[in-house]
């Protein structure tokens, strides 16, 4: 555990990875307690309000095509919106993790078979495959993560597996193999923490990613469905000349929190990928 | 190398940014010698130009087939009819035939004269078992096809040239020369059998003559990019006249950028009618564009409902008292619409036997969900994603009434089969309303076709028969009455409202009639493009 | 060497079989056939049937795809049945738009991304290195979707500048400079989602040149500073650039079909995205099929042209 503090410390000194800390942790805080504090609603009509009610201080963001209140669904669509970055990026990681590490260590038929698995779903454009999978089973939360999720392995996997093989034929690999350890004991005490520490890396920019896949399938039509609110959903209504050039207020603030979400993910990333490396690059290949 | 390929790049960077900053000013400019050519949006594609062979049976396709093709009437939004192919029409067999006049000048791109035979021909070959076409139900109302539209055996369909240029269609049952129209004129088009001669009917579908159509619609094929681009010339030898461009070119583009492209003057008019939502209203008159208002009904909203899902009428009755029609009327369309009781269009002249209802009663709903035993279930809503607004109120005016609800969007494919099939419980449908009492109905309660899952389909049935073999619209009036009162009590489907369309004016096209635009067919030989 | 060869070839079958077997797989299980899309149940059962029995649906599964994939080797994927057409024919007329709008785009992207890249690496925290990353947020953390909505309204709603739709202004020919209007907009769109991408490969390549000793002695030689960066971080950069641009193949192909849907533009994207909606399943395996082949045989040819430049590679990478 000592590595990880060590890892912690130097990236207390990468400024720009601990502002996007802390503006990703106040973006947590306040999809999390705003909506339960303000006593926001996001799936009721205000009918005294009206539809597409502009700025007021009832609705600090207007009311949307239903008189629903706009911030409130910016809240709430915050949450759907970052759980299915992270859930998603989960799965992708994990499935990376434990595909990459078994190719790599097991080697043999486990290396190629898995690794040709790996080739043929990055053969496909992404959102392609994610377009047909989620035409196929729905576009229902749990879905969207499930497909998002399930098919961002492949690069994960990847970069676990070059690391593995760099450090299966290392000096205390093979000493604790010549001591007759178990390959699960291998695995897991000596391979899991030094080949997996830069997944932790990818793991933040892979939620940004998922979050802008759920924005474009949204747009598509096939993205979270009504009544849950989503960024990407939001966002969609830009798609009605009136709401992009006469409400800002509806489609600018997702946008906003989409785009500086997925920079902070991205500098936290970078920030994590040279606190764990800081001599080089050499676990890096994108 | 490298050099020079960057050099490449970057000439090919400035040749782009000239094109454009060039292009601006000379986008206006008109050369008299360049064709005119009239620039048309759609949101969906097509299928494939031969007619009756449409897999979508969509009105994107409709509206293409009508400028290839010629129909035998022009249906006006107010359900009138004028002269297409046919000049004029009347009841022949004591109501049980028509005879059509057809207009002599009436010529194929080729240059043949259209013939009654062509019109019987057309009939007989699709009516042909042997010929494997998808839009042949169309026909089954003639004599001699079964219910399919398929001939039966040994029988030939009732299509008859009297004279070179008189048809005479004989039907199973009474039928008023408007009538049929109405509700078949979008479906029958006359194809060029004089390039089918000899063809065997199983392999007619086969023919390149698909590739490259021919026929006698306002517009002569040129060439198209299937799914995306489609490009036609004017039929100088129309015979209600050359259309007023040279070319019409049709372009497939998202619907989000319909309007705009319209205000940056990419086109010239997008189908249908250049409707345009209320909400966008604003945005077009902004920029430059002139709105007009629909005067006739050109939507209809139904919540559709799974009857053996939902088996108890009461139940049914109260999902329909509960909602807030008027709200979710406002919702819809801005304004724009009239709740309703009933499918029949307030613009038909059976509006009087319409059934009436009295508004919102969350009271009487929650009474007769009680009297019913509602187990508190929750029922399944599946809606197109840019319905899901709707949905959602709907969701809340249910649940003030204490039925629960669960909405799946799905695409309209999914939700109409998923109908068919039972999967949803109750799904949001819209569709251009006809000027017949039973344009909506009669197609809904068939044994092949029970969309709402109706246990028992006698009662509905008896009364489809008997109005249509009523001769005379005061015949039939009580009947449509008889039928609207089963239909309030029993609740199979909820009426919502019809919607009036909003149209976007063409600034470079006159004499569009938007407004009938939304029954599958355009006046293009009446545009004309300066 | 031809060893190498070999074995690149040998691991691409599995991969090959892979991709028709994923595809045909998931449009097997797809529901509803577009029989099923004659809207508002207007085809009735007998209709479905004959959709289905044209569509060979009544053979069981090892058939359907053991003779689809026959068919895949003469060329053959099969008829549209939304069309009524080819699907190679349509793939066919599809193709050359998205690779022209592609390749515009990447063309695009490189065109800035190279010197900004070779700018920013040269001067690290200047003006410089703030506009790339400036075009790094733009492109790859605004939705594409969004970009082209904003280029829509801004230069063809407001300005006026240049369409906002199609390839042509008037059917299916035009002039060049018409042409290059059109592409404007989307191809800025394309390019501006994959400037962020080839630039931090460019920036990151250049910037350990820099420090390699080679360029303190070119240098310390009195080598102006122009002349070291072109000569030595431009050559050094070229060949991450090359890989980055090959292997973004498949995310542009993907981001097009977002693209060209709202761009009207007639490419493979725009026919996937309106098959998937439409049923039309021979279409869409066509086209994902296409496209993930199309991605296989770059990733070989790649491999193939990097053992030859390098023969010291071996085949160490799996």
């Amino acid at each position: 555990m000592g590595e990880y503090k060590r890892v912690w410390a130097r990236l207390r000194k990468d400024r720009r990875a601990v502002i996007s800390l802390w503006i990703l942790a106040a973006e947590l805080l306040c999809v999390l307690v705003l909506p339960v504090l303000m006593g926001l609603e996001p799936n009721v009509t205000d009918r005294a309000a009206g539809f597409w009610a502009p700025p007021s201080p009832a609705h600090w963001l207007g009311t949307d095509d239903v008189g629903r209140d706009v911030l409130a669904r910016l809240l709430y669509g915050g949450r759907t919106s970052l759980l299915v970055g992270f859930a998603s990026a989960f799965i992708s990681v994990g499935l990376g993790i434990l595909l990459g590490l078994l190719a790599g260590y097991r080697r043999g038929p486990w290396e190629f078979w898995i690794m040709r698995l790996a080739d043929v779903f990055q053969s496909f454009p992404n959102i392609v495959l994610v377009l047909c999978m989620v035409s196929l089973v729905g576009p229902s939360v749990g879905n969207i993560i499930l497909v998002t999720g399930g098919l961002g392995w492949p690069s994960v996997a990847r970069m676990i597996y070059g690391n593995a093989l760099t450090v299966r034929d290392k000096e205390f690999v093979l000493a604790a193999r010549a001591l007759g350890a178990r390959h699960r004991t291998i695995l897991w005490r000596n391979i899991l923490p030094n080949a997996v520490s830069p997944a932790w890396a990818s793991m933040a920019q892979r939620v940004g990613r998922a979050i802008l896949s759920e924005s474009s399938l949204s747009f598509l039509g096939v993205g979270i469905s009504t009544p849950q609110a989503s960024w990407g959903n939001l966002m969609r209504s830009a798609s009605q000349l009136s709401v992009l050039t006469g409400r800002p207020w509806i489609w600018l603030p997702p946008g906003l929190l989409i785009v500086l979400t997925v920079v902070c993910l991205q500098l936290v990333g970078e920030g994590l990928r040279d606190a764990m490396d800081p001599r080089g690059r050499r676990y890096f290949s994108s | 190398m490298r050099r020079s390929a960057l050099a490449a790049a970057l000439a090919l960077t400035f040749t782009l940014l000239a094109g454009c900053g060039g292009g601006g000013q000379s986008a206006g400019s008109a050369d008299p010698a360049e064709p005119v050519v009239v620039r048309y949006g759609i949101s969906n594609a097509w299928d494939q130009l031969m007619p009756y062979n449409s897999v979508s049976g969509s009105n994107y396709a409709r509206i293409v087939y009508d400028k290839i093709y010629d129909r035998l009437a022009y249906v006006h939004a107010d359900g009138t009819l004028s002269p297409r192919a046919a000049e004029s029409w009347e009841s022949a067999d004591g109501g049980y035939a028509v005879l059509f006049h057809l207009d002599p000048e009436a010529a194929f791109h080729d240059g043949a004269p259209v013939t009654a035979e062509h019109w019987v021909e057309t009939i007989r070959l699709m009516t042909d078992p042997a010929c494997p076409m998808l839009g042949r139900a169309t026909f089954s109302v003639l004599t001699g096809t079964d219910e399919n539209g398929a001939a039966l055996p040994g029988e030939e369909p009732g299509a008859e040239a009297v004279d070179a240029h008189t048809l005479k269609l004989t039907f199973k049952d009474p039928t008023a020369p408007e009538d049929f129209l109405l509700d078949k004129n979008r479906e029958l088009y006359v194809l060029p059998t004089h390039l089918l001669e000899g063809v065997d009917p199983a392999e007619v579908l086969d023919l390149d003559l698909w590739d490259a159509p021919i026929g006698s619609g306002p517009c002569v094929f040129v060439e198209q990019l299937p799914g995306s681009r489609l490009t036609l010339a004017a039929n100088e030898d129309y015979q209600l006249g050359a259309p007023g461009f040279d070319q019409l070119t049709i372009t497939v583009m998202d619907k989000a950028n319909l309007l705009p492209a319209m205000i940056s003057g990419d086109l010239d008019y997008y189908a249908f009618g250049g409707s345009v939502s209320a909400e966008d209203r604003a945005a077009a008159e902004q920029n430059g564009l002139e709105v007009e208002e629909g005067t006739v009904p050109n939507t209809f909203f139904e919540l559709m409902l799974n009857g053996e899902r939902i088996p108890d009428a009461r139940i049914r009755r109260a999902i329909e008292l509960a909602l807030d029609k008027e709200l979710l009327c406002q919702q819809a369309t801005g304004g724009q619409g009239s709740v309703t009781y009933s499918s029949i269009s307030p613009a038909s002249p059976y509006a009087g036997w319409a059934a009436e209802g009295e508004g919102r009663d969350l009271e009487e709903a929650t009474a007769l969900l009680e009297e019913a035993g509602y187990d508190g279930r929750t029922y399944v809503l599946a809606c197109t994603s840019n319905r899901s607004g709707l949905a959602a109120l709907i969701q809340q005016n249910l649940a003030e009434a204490g039925i629960s609800l669960s909405i799946q969007t799905v695409d309209s494919a999914t939700m109409f089969s998923g109908m068919a099939d039972g999967v949803y419980d109750m799904g949001i449908a819209s569709h251009t309303p006809g000027a017949l009492p039973l344009w909506f109905v009669e197609s809904r309660f068939a044994e092949n076709n029970n969309i709402f899952h109706v246990q028992d389909l006698e009662p509905y049935a008896a009364l489809i028969d008997a109005i249509q073999s009523a001769s005379s619209q005061e015949e039939k009036g009580p009947l449509v009455g008889e039928l609207e009162a089963l239909l309030a009590q029993e609740r199979p489907f909820i009426p919502l409202w019809f919607g009036r369309g909003l149209h976007v004016q063409s600034p470079t096209v006159e004499n569009i009639d938007y407004a009938s635009s939304s029954f599958s067919n355009e006046n293009v030989w009446e545009w004309v493009k300066h | 060497m031809s060893r190498y060869i070999r074995r690149r070839l040998v691991t691409a079958i599995p991969v090959f079989f892979g991709i028709t077997l994923l595809v045909f797989l998931l449009m097997d299980l797809a529901p509803g056939s577009a029989a099923a899309l004659a809207g508002e149940g207007a085809a009735g059962a007998q209709d479905q049937a004959l959709v289905e029995q044209r569509l060979g649906l009544d053979q069981p599964f090892p058939v359907r795809y053991l003779s689809w994939l026959a068919d895949l080797f003469r060329g053959d994927l099969g008829e549209s049945v939304y069309f009524g057409a080819p699907v190679s024919r349509l793939i066919a007329q599809r193709l050359g738009p998205t690779l022209l709008l592609v390749g515009t785009g990447v063309l695009l992207a490189v065109v800035v991304a190279v010197p900004l890249g070779v700018l920013a690496a040269w001067r690290p925290r200047s003006r410089w290195d703030s506009l790339s990353n400036l075009f790094t947020v733009a492109g790859s953390a605004v939705p594409g979707f969004f970009l082209s909505l904003a280029a829509i309204y801004l230069f063809a709603v407001k300005l006026q500048w240049l369409p906002a739709s199609g390839m042509y202004d008037g059917g299916g020919q035009g002039s060049l400079p018409d042409l290059l209007r059109h592409l404007a907009l989307p191809a800025a769109v394309v390019g501006l989602t994959n400037v962020g991408g080839i630039l931090k490969q460019v920036r990151t390549a250049c910037l350990e040149v820099m420090g390699e000793d080679y360029i303190m002695t070119a240098r310390a030689k009195g080598l102006g500073e122009g002349a070291v960066v072109i000569r030595h971080c431009l050559r050094t950069a070229l060949i991450p650039v090359l890989t980055a641009v090959l292997t973004h193949i498949p995310h542009l192909l993907g981001g097009s079909v977002v693209v060209e849907r709202i761009f009207g533009w007639p490419g493979m994207g725009s026919l996937l995205f309106s098959a998937i909606n439409g049923r039309d399943h021979t279409v869409v395996m066509g086209v994902t099929v296409v496209m993930a082949l199309a991605v296989l045989a770059t990733g070989i040819l790649l491999d193939l042209v990097y053992g030859l430049v390098d023969a010291r590679v071996g085949y160490g990478r799996v």
